[in-house]
């Protein structure tokens, strides 16, 4: 797999591992994820990407993912 | 905002609006000020009411150095399911008053390989606006709760 194709997989981990705890304590806000750090949770994307171009530095992508219990598809049409 | 492109050019080019995307704001901003260079790169963008979110063509994401936030499951026409990164942006509109938005997820997908379009504006950002579309005169509108046109 490319760099690409494997971006955001530790900090998708994290997610997966936490998720349970995180739909009790955080329903539809944005965890914020670097590494294997969780910085915190946000209402709006906006300021949860700053807590994470703070925390993460310029340059590195870093994982902004709402917390519910199903992944959403949307839809392009 | 208001343009008359005449019935028939809109009915062929659908109604579309000129962009430009770089990096979100503050990492633009913090960016700068230490000499690293972003482009605000210009785009044309089709307004597609049928879209959930803001599509953009992929060579964008590489060419502006977007950071990317997450993966989103997209289904498009026929069924087509993928799984595509997403990304931070901004966006704004550079022959209008519109405001810009100065963070906003972008998912890139290669749905976007049209002659006329490399974006696509969803209704997360129509959320935003009032938006008609008037076809027996040839007209596209855009206001926001704002004001601005």
């Amino acid at each position: 797999m490319s760099a690409e194709e494997t971006a955001l997989q530790e900090e998708l981990r994290v997610f997966e591992q936490h998720k349970p705890e995180w739909l009790r304590s955080h329903p539809g806000e944005f965890v914020v994820i670097v590494g294997s750090r969780v910085i915190g949770f946000h209402s709006e994307y906006e300021s949860a990407f700053k807590a994470g171009l703070s925390a993460a530095g310029l340059g590195r992508n870093f994982l902004l993912k709402q917390v519910w219990a199903e992944e959403p598809v949307y839809l392009i049409y | 905002m208001k343009w008359r492109p005449n019935p028939s050019k809109l009915l062929l080019e659908g109604p579309h609006i000129e962009i430009k995307i770089s990096t979100a704001r503050p990492e633009f901003d913090e960016g700068r000020a230490i000499g690293l260079e972003y482009r605000e790169l210009p785009v044309r963008a089709l307004i597609d009411t049928g879209a959930s979110l803001t599509v953009i063509n992929p060579q964008i994401a590489a060419t502006c150095k977007l950071l990317q936030t997450d993966w989103n499951k997209i289904t498009t026409v026929g069924g087509k399911a993928g799984r595509y990164p997403a990304y931070a942006a901004a966006i704004s509109f550079p022959e209008s008053d519109l405001p810009a938005f100065d963070v906003i997820r972008v998912v890139a997908c290669p749905i976007i390989e049209q002659p006329f379009f490399s974006c696509l504006i969803g209704r997360d950002i129509l959320r935003k606006w009032f938006f008609t579309y008037d076809g027996p005169n040839g007209e596209v509108e855009i206001i926001t709760h704002g004001g601005g046109r």
